[in-house]
């Protein structure tokens, strides 16, 4: 019962969270500068005729006042239907079940990657000395704040150019998918290390692994039995969070390394003024959040159930 | 046509140094791929070209009609004329043509036995169905349908011959029909929903579409009942020697030269002027295809304040030095030009005595022009107003070296007194900006083959805006005797006479300061040393390759 309340309390919110987000992007492409329908036809700075304007604009509703428009675009979301592309002329439903696997592949691949990598430094830490404690502190900050493009860029330096060990482009292969991955979970992975160190420390530090250590449990068993709960819980409740950044760091790593995806296509729907398409993704991101929010939000629940009825 | 949609470079300046870099300690080879000449063409082999620029939204370059679409189509699709190596115009998929005395009736006909890869003929009804297409409003073409506007009818005479009747003579028709944008495509295709003959045009080129996975290849192979309309003694068969060509899009610079090196690509577009410059060290070929119309430059709104002034105009001109930044900023990749063509077209006209460095004579034509005090941080000011030049640039148009000159003259005009304000805008916002006439200074590169991209440029009709707000017009030239020139000069059937109107149209252009010539439309490719046979080009210097082969 008490999950089922949970859950519509959820639904609810959710559906809220996407009208207004859906109402914030109905507004927000209307600010930008340019004419939808030259976007229709052909793109900015289109030489396209009087005429042909004219039938763009009663084919797309764009002659409607606003105001029906803005009903007219809710009907349609509550459909499901997200209107055609401007610049390709498909549903953009259809265009964005094409990208979407690509990206949420590379997305959760690299939410794996991070989190392998950020128990693993988090693991040499607790062992480490003082001094290897000072270098690992250094590398996750490092790692946490390089920019995607920069990093990209460095790892085809390395592995493609210089090594040539990896290719430099994506091109359908488990090879190809390797510096992407990477360049998404390597600042990933240095911002959950940080995260998971401390609470790692005080969790081992604390009166329940100090006994479970007099018990005779070795340093491993008493991180993976204890330490591992107290230090994942705080990174945990940021998955959500890093999921979405995943997303958005897709927009760069996409363009760097020609994969194709969810955010090479809003970067061209964005430079093309393609509405449908800009609303679409937009909308869907915004879906996304709310669902992994929610995911992130049960496993704490399942991990620390004290903790989420407080 | 505008040059369009260039790769998104958000990056490429941050990715370009670590790269380059890498690939030159990396790199050992210095084999000259020229020395391989010789090599017998062998049969065989998918290519791999990766393109920086936007991927099309749709293939058939009738709708839209920009650079990018005609790199592609060159492949599948092929134009009614083509310029020989001499730059002369020929019948290409037409076998002769001619025109009445007159100039208002333009006979075509057609090579008999060319098919479409639908496999539908290629008869005089195509010519009808294609023009007709870049006509009709709902195809959208913004490119082919100016170079067909003199066509008011067609009249199918027979199989193979049409009869195009003008409203006025157009000495410039052949040249439009030799571009990408007015390629002729079969009407069966044409037939379809838009959507699906953007997905799959049906041409008669020596590859066809045969399918296009978005954001990652428009796969070509090769087409088996290609027929050239070129006789060829040396080729065993007339089909391509590639199987086909996987065309893929890589839209950050540094990314498409580093899998041209490590092989994962064969042939990329857009390269950054570095490495061109290193490109014969590292074992690449380099292919300098320069876009013909007019030069890159920078044009004067001379609408209003302070450039309605020819003196304030002459002054900028010689207020910057252009030629040093070019050198070192294009890696002496780029030669500085003194016309309002491109090197490529015959009849353009040069004149350096324009545009030489002279601050002394900038100073005093602008005290000369009232523009006399300066006010604290040194900039000129008149009437209590400073002497500002506002200056859009297109991100997506203007590559990084280009930005970089921009910003060496913004410093160099300032000792003179002028206030440069370069804004850094995406293409729609920069399209947007000009059309509100936000500007006093602009580069817009124009692609056209022929020397009637004056007119189109500086003729006084095209200040007058589309209903998207486009003007070609920039420099606002209103002058009518120029008006008349570049009007005649498009209906004289004399060549001679042709040539003698565009250079005195050319001459008033550049005597009244209206434009900076920089350089050709840099239009460069790489490729590696297995490739072979690279080096013709369609009338718009869009790289074929039918003759191209792979010794992998």
């Amino acid at each position: 019962m008490k999950l089922l309340a949970w859950l519509g309390r959820k639904v609810g919110g959710a559906l809220v969270v996407l009208w207004l987000v859906a109402t914030a992007i109905f507004i927000g492409v209307r600010l930008i500068p340019g004419d939808p329908a030259e976007a229709i036809m052909g793109g900015p700075g289109s030489q396209a005729s009087a005429e042909a304007l004219a039938n763009a604009r009663s084919e797309y509703g764009l002659d409607l006042p606003i105001i029906s428009q803005y009903f007219l675009f809710l009907a349609k979301l509550i459909r499901l239907d997200f209107g055609t592309s401007y610049s390709f002329k498909d549903p953009v439903l259809q265009i964005m079940g094409e990208v979407l696997p690509p990206t949420i592949n590379l997305a959760l691949l690299a939410l794996v990657v991070a989190w392998l990598l950020a128990l693993l430094f988090a693991l040499l830490a607790m062992r480490a000395n003082k001094f290897g404690r000072l270098l690992g502190n250094a590398v996750e900050i490092v790692a946490a704040a390089v920019p995607h493009f920069w990093l990209g860029a460095v790892l085809i330096m390395l592995f493609s150019s210089m090594l040539g060990w990896l290719p430099a482009v994506a091109n359908g292969t488990p090879a190809g998918l390797v510096l992407p991955v990477l360049t998404l979970a390597l600042p990933l992975a240095g911002f959950l290390t940080q995260l998971m160190r401390d609470s790692l420390n005080t969790a081992m530090g604390s009166q329940f692994a100090l006994a479970a250590r007099a018990r005779g449990e070795s340093r491993l068993t008493v991180f993976r039995r204890h330490g591992l709960r107290h230090a994942a819980l705080p990174a945990l409740g940021l998955t959500g969070w890093a999921f979405s950044s995943l997303l958005s760091g897709a927009v760069v790593v996409e363009a760097i390394f020609a994969r194709p995806g969810l955010g090479r296509s809003l970067l061209s729907a964005v430079l093309a003024r393609d509405i449908p398409m800009v609303t679409g993704i937009a909308l869907f991101s915004a879906l996304v959040y709310i669902v992994v929010m929610a995911l992130t939000e049960a496993i704490e629940r399942l991990i620390d159930p004290a903790g989420a009825e407080s | 046509m505008r040059r369009n949609q260039r790769a998104t470079r958000l990056l490429t300046g941050a990715l370009a140094l670590p790269l380059a870099a890498a690939l030159i300690a990396g790199c050992s080879s210095t084999e000259d791929p020229s020395a391989n000449k010789d090599t017998k063409p062998v049969a065989g082999g998918t290519l791999v070209y990766a393109s920086g620029d936007a991927e099309p939204s749709c293939l058939d370059p009738h709708v839209g009609g920009n650079y990018p679409q005609a790199l592609v189509a060159s492949q599948f699709m092929e134009s009614l004329f083509t310029k020989d190596a001499e730059g002369k115009i020929i019948p290409w998929l037409a076998e002769k043509s001619e025109v009445s005395a007159d100039g208002l009736t333009r006979t075509i006909t057609l090579r008999d036995g060319i098919t479409f890869h639908d496999g539908t003929k290629l008869t005089s009804e195509a010519i009808k169905a294609n023009i007709e297409h870049l006509q009709d409003p709902n195809t959208a073409s913004s490119t082919g349908y100016l170079a067909v506007g003199k066509v008011d009818q067609i009249k199918l005479v027979d199989d193979l011959t049409a009869e195009l009747k003008l409203s006025a003579p157009d000495n410039a028709l052949l040249e439009s029909l030799s571009m990408p944008w007015t390629a002729i495509q079969s009407p069966q295709g044409l037939k379809r929903d838009q959507a699906a003959n953007c997905a799959a045009p049906a041409g008669t080129g020596p590859f066809k579409v045969e399918s296009w996975d978005r954001q990652q290849a428009v796969n070509l192979v090769r087409y088996e009942d290609y027929v050239s309309p070129a006789a060829n003694a040396e080729r065993a068969s007339a089909t391509s020697y590639l199987d086909g060509i996987t065309w893929r899009f890589i839209p950050e610079a540094a990314s498409r030269y580093a899998a041209l090196q490590s092989g994962e690509v064969d042939v990329i577009d857009n390269p950054q002027p570095d490495t061109i410059s290193t490109a014969a060290d590292n074992g690449l070929g380099h292919l300098d295809a320069p876009r013909p119309g007019a030069s890159n430059r920078l044009e004067l709104n001379s609408s209003k304040a302070p450039f309605d002034d020819v003196r304030v105009r002459e002054a900028f001109m010689h207020s910057v030095d252009v030629n040093s930044g070019i050198n070192s900023l294009y890696f002496n990749t780029a030669k500085r030009s003194y016309s309002l063509l491109s090197s490529v077209e015959p009849l353009g006209i040069s004149d350096d005595s324009k545009f030489t460095t002279d601050a002394t004579k900038a100073n005093e034509l602008l005290d000369a022009a009232g523009w006399s005090e300066r006010d604290s941080e040194g900039y000129r000011v008149k009437d209590g107003k400073r002497l500002t030049l506002k200056f859009p640039v297109s991100t997506n148009q203007s590559v990084p070296a280009e930005q970089s000159l921009f910003e060496q003259m913004q410093a160099a005009a300032k000792p003179v007194g002028f206030e440069v304000k370069i804004e850094l805008l995406d293409l729609s916002s920069w399209y947007g900006a000009l059309a509100k006439h936000e500007y006093d200074l602009v580069s817009a590169p124009y692609t056209k083959v022929g020397p009637s991209v004056l007119r189109i440029l500086f003729h006084s009709d095209s200040t007058i805006p589309a209903p998207s707000g486009y003007f070609a017009n920039n420099a606002q030239i209103k002058d009518p005797k120029l008006d008349q020139l570049l009007v005649d000069a498009e209906q004289t059937n004399d060549e001679a006479e042709r040539a003698e109107l565009y250079k005195q149209a050319q001459q008033i252009v550049l005597d009244g300061y209206y434009v900076m010539p920089l350089y050709d439309q840099q239009n460069h490719f790489l490729y590696s040393k297995n490739v072979h046979g690279m080096g013709e080009t369609t009338a718009v210097s869009s790289p074929i390759y039918y003759n191209v082969f792979l010794d992998k």
